[in-house]
């Protein structure tokens, strides 16, 4: 076991800390109920709907959440709109600051030199946000926009054809069933790979519930972030004796473990289905 | 002449009944009464061997005075035990139910019961007595008859049910006849509600002209079906003949679709039923193979293959069911003058636009859907990109991770 390390730093406000939890509910809860209506011609999606009481559920338990989507969508713009405001910068300064979320030129050194470190060469010298990550926060946007979008077409496909051509609603169901295709494909690989199932951290990065990491951890993983906060003398302030509560290290890795479980299992069935699609050639 | 008709009729009437009344007393003066048979008969432990069986000769004569043969004298049926003196010839000849029962005796001889039994010999194949018992002969309306509507199924399940002799030894076609009929609409109409103008064996089979279905006169044989449904559901015969499935309006070398194809025989449920509704796509898919797949395509018919899908709409809510119509014509439900109407019995305000929405869509089909062929082939290929660029990601990353964690245990993490 690794050694209780000394100082700790916050990495996630209680707030963002809150949202994410929104984002894992309802978007495992989207995944699994639109998922079993994708597959509907499949056993495991078929167990699914009568576990759960039926696709009339599902159909219900979907719109929830696709309501609580929105609303953290609304919450991750109050949190943008806070975090401009206490940044004293403009607008374009705020998002074109070379350490913000928003994807630039470094990051594309990133992933040149991220690509060599694979291979053999120096672990690159991170920031507090590297590339995965903004593609993960990017995502949130372009996924909400399009499934957001082309879900509540479907939601409300009378009132949605009054402005379009009905048949639009089949072209809206193609792109929200695969756009959702790749966004839980997406999250439960590529993601939980990322930041949990990484031979580093399996099985669970727990930062994201318990909030703080070791600063000794900070300093290797994003070593460009913890020099920034040396050099302007914010770690001195930041870093805290206090680690996270016992209890809430306990329940972020039962909770997480078990969200990461039910994610890779509902992948695993897709993958399983797709090829056996491929395999029999129809789609 | 009218008045000297009923006059001549009177005068026959009194010449027969003199001639009978002369007659029966002395045609047989030792002629026995049923008084003198029960004597023997009303022995419950009266009984006699018959190929190696023992068979019981004991007559309930108080069930016997309630049937259609109370009437009648034992020796009218067991002709050869009119006999004088108190024994008669034994064993006798098997009693013959058609020296009065005669039109129903040849119709009987000509079905396939008759056939097996009397041209084949077929041991095991119904006679009279095996439907209609022997001396407990009730009227089919006494809720005691072999032959009263709800009694029937068990009638005609003592052969037709599995593992009875019948079945053991005779490849019938259908299996498991009474489940699946007790299980369907009219079953359970029956044995539910007691609802006995419900349809039984006889009412589809008829009683004495049972033929297979392959018969060409058969009640139940293709050409026959519709007439044989029809005697209840006349209604529903009368719209199907003028929708497109009939033969009277489309004319084709194709099989036309009757009622059994979309309705099961024997397990017929009722339409509203889950369990039918489930089954409508399957149905149709007999013959519109195309039409069914690309249904299930789409939400309609995805949903309806999960539990509780029984509620989106099936082929029949959009297209009707004995009343299809093809698309151009006025009447029909999906033409362009109707369809409003009938999407509205789900979608609420639905309009033109609404309808044009594709329930059958695909995007396999390049020439007919280019917007969804194209729209998918986008989509598939940002998924294919996308996860082909973390997937390497991925790949590569894992070998370094290994590293890095082995890296991190020997420093003693």
């Amino acid at each position: 076991m690794d050694k209780e390390p000394i100082l700790w730093i916050e990495r996630f406000s209680v707030f963002q800390r809150f949202i994410h939890l929104l984002i894992i509910l309802s978007f495992i809860t989207l995944a699994v109920t639109g998922m079993a209506l994708k597959f509907a011609i499949e056993d495991w999606a078929q167990w699914i709907a009568y576990t759960s009481g039926g696709f009339a559920v599902l159909g219900a338990l979907h719109r929830f959440c696709a309501v609580i989507t929105f609303f953290y969508f609304f919450l991750t713009m109050i949190l943008l709109y806070t975090k401009w405001r206490d940044s004293g910068q403009s607008i374009f300064g705020f998002l074109l600051d070379p350490e913000g979320l928003v994807p630039n030129l470094n990051d594309a050194k990133e992933l040149i030199a991220t690509v060599k470190w694979f291979f053999g060469g120096k672990r690159p010298y991170y920031g507090r946000w590297i590339y995965w990550e903004k593609f993960d926060f990017m995502a949130v946007f372009w996924g909400i926009a399009v499934i957001g979008g082309s879900g509540l077409a479907l939601w409300f496909p009378v009132q949605f054809s009054k402005f379009f051509p009905g048949y639009w609603l089949n072209i809206a169901t193609i792109i929200h069933s695969d756009e959702a295709l790749l966004a839980a494909g997406f999250i439960f690989t590529i993601h939980f790979y990322n930041t949990h199932l990484r031979p580093e951290k399996f099985p669970l990065d727990p930062v994201i519930f318990v909030g703080s990491i070791p600063v000794s951890e900070l300093q290797h993983e994003r070593p460009r972030e913890y020099d920034q906060l040396i050099e302007t003398g914010e770690l001195a302030k930041l870093a805290t004796r206090r680690a996270p509560e016992a209890w809430l290290r306990r329940l972020s890795a039962v909770f997480g473990i078990t969200i990461v479980s039910f994610g890779s299992i509902l992948i695993v069935s897709i993958i399983v289905t797709m090829l056996k699609y491929i395999q029999h050639g129809m789609h | 002449m009218i008045k000297t008709v009923p006059k001549k009729l009177g005068a026959k009437a009194i010449f027969g009944f003199l001639l009978l009344a002369f007659l029966i007393p002395w045609s047989s003066a030792y002629a026995l009464t049923n008084e003198d048979c029960i004597e023997c008969h009303s022995d419950t432990e009266l009984t006699t061997e018959k190929d190696g069986k023992t068979v019981s000769l004991y007559v309930d004569v108080a069930i016997y005075k309630d049937t259609v043969h109370a009437d009648n004298g034992c020796v009218s049926c067991h002709v050869e035990a009119d006999v004088e003196g108190d024994e008669h010839p034994f064993p006798m000849s098997p009693v013959n139910c058609s020296e009065c029962h005669d039109t129903i005796g040849e119709t009987y001889m000509n079905s396939a019961h008759g056939e097996a039994a009397m041209m084949k010999n077929d041991a095991l194949a119904p006679k009279c007595k095996d439907c209609h018992t022997k001396h407990d002969i009730l009227s089919p309306k006494d809720r005691r008859s072999t032959t009263y509507p709800m009694n029937i199924p068990f009638t005609c399940g003592r052969c037709h049910r599995e593992g009875s002799n019948m079945t053991s030894t005779h490849e019938l076609g259908k299996h498991n006849i009474v489940e699946n009929y007790s299980m369907s609409i009219h079953g359970k109409g029956l044995f539910e509600d007691g609802l006995i103008v419900t349809a039984v064996c006889s009412s589809c089979h008829t009683a004495h002209n049972v033929q297979k279905a392959t018969a060409p006169n058969s009640s139940v044989n293709r050409n026959n079906i519709i007439s044989t449904c029809k005697q209840c559901h006349v209604g529903i015969a009368e719209k199907f003949k003028n929708s497109v499935h009939s033969a009277t309006v489309t004319k084709t070398d194709k099989k036309l679709p009757i009622c059994i194809d979309c309705h099961n025989a024997h397990t017929i449920a009722r339409v509203k039923d889950k369990d039918f509704r489930l089954i409508i796509a399957e149905q149709c898919s007999n013959c519109h193979s195309h039409e069914t797949e690309t249904y299930f395509e789409t939400y309609h018919g995805r949903a309806s293959m999960l539990w509780g899908g029984e509620r989106t709409a099936k082929c029949s809510d959009c297209h009707g069911s004995h009343d299809i119509l093809p698309a151009q014509a006025p009447g029909s439900k999906i033409n362009a003058d109707n369809i409003v109407n009938t999407c509205s019995k789900c979608h609420p305000k639905a309009n033109a636009s609404f309808t044009t929405y594709l329930p059958h869509a695909t995007h396999h089909n390049k020439d007919k859907y280019p917007y969804l062929f194209y729209t998918f082939w986008a989509m598939t290929g940002l998924l294919v990109g996308t996860f082909s660029f973390f997937g390497l990601h991925t790949v590569l990353w894992v070998p370094r991770s290994i590293i890095e964690r082995i890296k991190l245990i020997s420093k003693g993490h």
